[in-house]
């Protein structure tokens, strides 16, 4: 048997003490996983974004409108393959209000050109462009609201008043990550033909697809050229650079989730340092013992270290285990139906089981260092004299 | 009763476990601290800014200022009513604003985010008498100057006296003074005249918001039936306290929700801990017990004794981390605004309650974490601890 091998039954000497540190440190490294598959959630959109898309809004502010007639303007520029556009509509289920999902009016026959990963049955498809009223949703949107095919649904406009019946024509779902499916989409030329004139024929936002994504730059830049003569000037970027300074506005909470993990790490190297320094200064007089057999100091820090990192690596193990089936299982489902316009996909990410691992082995020899150096310093006669 | 020096004394003889324990414990009150002062410093920024004699009138159906829209037309139809306070110039006090908000480059390379900017009237001064410029002076009506709030004045680029922001090419917006708002939310918002604001985004004719200052707080009900009734207009008024109130939901909600998970697993950690502690003190004072108890003291002081002295040592993590958490004082937290999508900076908010609260919350770790092993130390049998 190795010395390591040694070390690391002695951490079983005391099962009970060993379950509660490994229960305590599993709790902290659940904790740690969960938050930080908030951070890689909340960062996919901005990995998985589409790099053959530029959006292009007002320069000053999401919430100011660009004219229509800017929509063909944009379709001549060099390098832009097909062109549509959206708005934020700001809709409100009228059965229950506090239900928040994102409602965007769009032009149908231009949308599912610039999103192709999104896939609608062609019948739905073609019920969808014909029928003036009709909305296309998510798939996990129609879960949560409980929507089928040929149902009625009325939205409460926030930006838009008034009340707006909608026939849900199709469900749309998503070959890849880059739109979300909790979202709903229904014809923009049924609000703009509504509103009065003066507030007609106005855009959210362009949407681009370009012919590579090398070119994005370029694109942006001469998009934003023409527009610069113009009386509303204009800011084009990547889809993944809207998203990015989408994500800038929670840069506070993200900054404090870092902070909170730290935290949380240093909570666990307590525990583990706790449980060594209480075994270690029980086993005092053993290990005078072992060196008075002519053991040396280094064994005995061996030992010490082989029994922390064996208490980390199994608690790490253990905290997986308890949070990979937790959050995969039971709450990726809740949050991507509720919070689905905020995290698309909330599953725990390989690297985060791996960086979990990692701590937990790295942080149990860490909280070994101290005690393993004072034992290791301990003089034969005064360790084997030392009775607690 | 056994003399509590005992147990303050036991625990300064196993400095290494009752530091490691104690800090671990001191973390998670830093962290419940710190989660209730920030909670404290919303509420408190938002009741600073909404006043329960003040109505705020939008139109019927949009969630915020920034989606409602009122013709310039009907304000005079709001601002008449009998409840409605007088000026000593017998005008009517109220105003009509205009809001949007704009984006801009945060310093310190986190991206960008959003500002609120409100164009506000020129005796939007006697409105709102407790704003007050403390650095530079008020803009001039009509002309192309703002005041910046001092909560975000030098956040974003451009946002600093003596600076400026393009609102369209060729025509900045210059920061001519810094305003104080009694640490309301005003502080995160920039202002500039109501005309500049409508012609550089697009509002003409509209404001977004009326508010009004009511003769006392007791009118509210008879305006608001007074202004609701009439359906052709199709308003709908709310005291301003409770519009802020219901602003700040889904933020406060977020930050409390998440906090108060965090804290909750937190809590789990280090009451293990502290259980561990507890258990091996038991484990090694197995004779001490014996002792005690064969020099008469019973049972229950027994486990009295053990519960206080895990009640001591939460105490003294707890003292630490509420002492520390006191120091975010004097940070800065700025968080978006889920209601507005801008920014606003909060400050932790250190009080008396929160402090006590916290302490109790440690006292309850270390009740939690020591009730098991002073059962254990009641329950040992005399003779057996004694043989040891």
């Amino acid at each position: 048997m190795t010395l390591i091998g040694l070390g690391a039954r002695n951490a079983f000497r005391n099962p009970f003490r060993t379950g509660l540190t490994v229960v305590g440190v599993a709790v902290a490294i659940l904790a740690f996983v969960l938050l930080r598959t908030v951070i890689t959630s909340w960062n996919i959109a901005s990995e998985v974004a589409a790099k053959d898309r530029i959006a292009t809004r007002h320069k000053l502010s999401f919430v100011v409108p660009l004219p229509k007639r800017y929509v063909d303007t944009i379709r001549e520029v060099k390098g832009v393959q097909a062109v549509t556009w959206a708005n934020w509509f700001g809709g409100k289920d009228a059965r229950n209000p506090d239900a928040f999902f994102a409602t965007m009016m769009v032009d149908a026959k231009t949308f599912l050109d610039v999103y192709d990963e999104m896939v609608v049955p062609p019948e739905q498809k073609a019920r969808w462009l014909e029928d003036r009223q009709g909305a296309l949703v998510g798939s996990s949107l129609a879960r949560q609201l409980n929507l089928k095919v040929g149902d009625r649904f009325t939205l409460t406009g926030t930006i838009f008043p008034g009340e707006w019946v909608l026939n849900i024509d199709g469900i749309y779902t998503a070959t890849r990550k880059s739109i979300d499916q909790s979202s709903l989409f229904f014809h923009w030329d049924y609000v703009n033909e509504s509103l009065p004139s003066d507030r007609r024929d106005n855009v959210g936002w362009v949407v681009s697809r370009i012919d590579e994504p090398g070119i994005g730059p370029d694109v942006s830049a001469a998009i934003d050229k023409i527009f610069d003569q113009y009386d509303q000037q204009t800011l084009t970027m990547s889809e993944r650079a809207l998203n990015l300074s989408f994500m800038g506005m929670f840069s506070a909470i993200i900054k404090a989730i870092d902070i909170v993990s730290i935290i949380i790490l240093l909570i666990l190297v307590m525990i583990l340092a706790n449980t060594i320094a209480m075994g270690v200064r029980e086993r005092t007089s053993e290990y005078g013992a072992l060196r008075a057999l002519g053991f040396m100091p280094s064994h005995i820090r061996i030992f010490i270290l082989g029994e922390s990192a064996t208490l980390g690596l199994v608690a790490g193990v253990a905290g997986v285990g308890l949070a990979v089936p937790l959050v995969n299982g039971g709450l990726s489902r809740f949050i991507e139906e509720n919070m689905g316009g905020m995290f698309p996909y909330f599953r725990v990410d390989t690297t985060t089981t791996l960086q979990a691992l990692g701590l937990a082995l790295v942080l149990g020899l860490a909280s070994g260092v101290v005690p393993a150096i004072q034992a290791g310093k301990l003089s034969v006669v005064n360790a084997l004299r030392r009775i607690e | 009763m056994i003399p509590i020096k005992y147990n303050i004394r036991s625990l300064g003889n196993r400095k290494t476990t009752t530091l490691a324990t104690a800090l671990g414990i001191g973390l998670v009150v830093f962290v419940f601290a710190s989660v209730l002062m920030l909670g404290a410093g919303i509420s408190k920024t938002l009741s600073s800014t909404g006043k329960p004699d003040v109505a705020i009138i939008i139109r019927k159906g949009a969630d915020a200022e920034l989606s409602s829209a009122i013709d310039t037309a009907n304000v005079a139809i709001i601002t008449a009513p009998k409840q409605v306070a007088r000026r000593a110039n017998g005008q009517p006090d109220g105003v009509g604003e205009v809001v949007v908000v704009i984006t801009a480059d945060k310093i310190g390379g986190d991206g960008v985010s959003n500002v609120q900017v409100r164009g506000v009237p020129d005796d939007v001064w006697e409105f709102r008498p407790d704003v007050t410029i403390i650095e530079g002076r008020k803009p001039r009506p009509g002309s192309d100057e703002c005041v910046v709030g001092q909560a975000v004045r030098g956040r974003f680029k451009g946002l600093e006296l003596g600076q400026s922001v393009e609102l369209k090419k060729n025509r900045p917006l210059k920061v001519v003074g810094i305003m104080e708002a009694g640490g309301s939310s005003f502080e995160s918002e920039v202002w500039t005249d109501a005309d500049v604001a409508r012609s550089s985004f697009g509002r003409e004719g509209i404001v977004q918001s009326v508010r009004v200052r009511l003769i006392n707080e007791g009118a509210f009900e008879a305006y608001k039936r007074g202004i609701e009734q009439n359906r052709q207009l199709g308003f709908q008024v709310e005291r301003e306290s409770v519009y802020y109130e219901k602003q700040s939901e889904g933020t406060s909600a977020f930050i409390v929700g998440m906090g108060g998970t965090i804290a909750f697993f937190f809590a789990l950690g280090a009451m293990i801990g502290a259980m561990i502690t507890m258990y091996s003190a038991v484990a090694n004072r197995r004779r001490e017990i014996g002792t005690l108890r064969a020099l008469g003291f019973g049972k229950l002081s027994i486990m009295i004794s053990f519960m206080l002295e895990s009640v001591f040592l939460a105490l003294l993590g707890g003292g630490v981390g509420a002492l520390a958490s006191c120091a975010m004082g004097f940070v800065h937290f700025s968080v978006i605004n889920f209601q507005s999508w801008s920014e606003m900076v909060f400050r932790f908010q250190p009080t008396l309650p929160i402090v006590g609260g916290s302490l109790a919350f440690a006292a309850l770790m270390g009740v939690l974490g020591g009730f098991f092993p002073a059962v254990r130390a009641a329950r040992l049998p005399l003779i057996k601890a004694l043989k040891d």
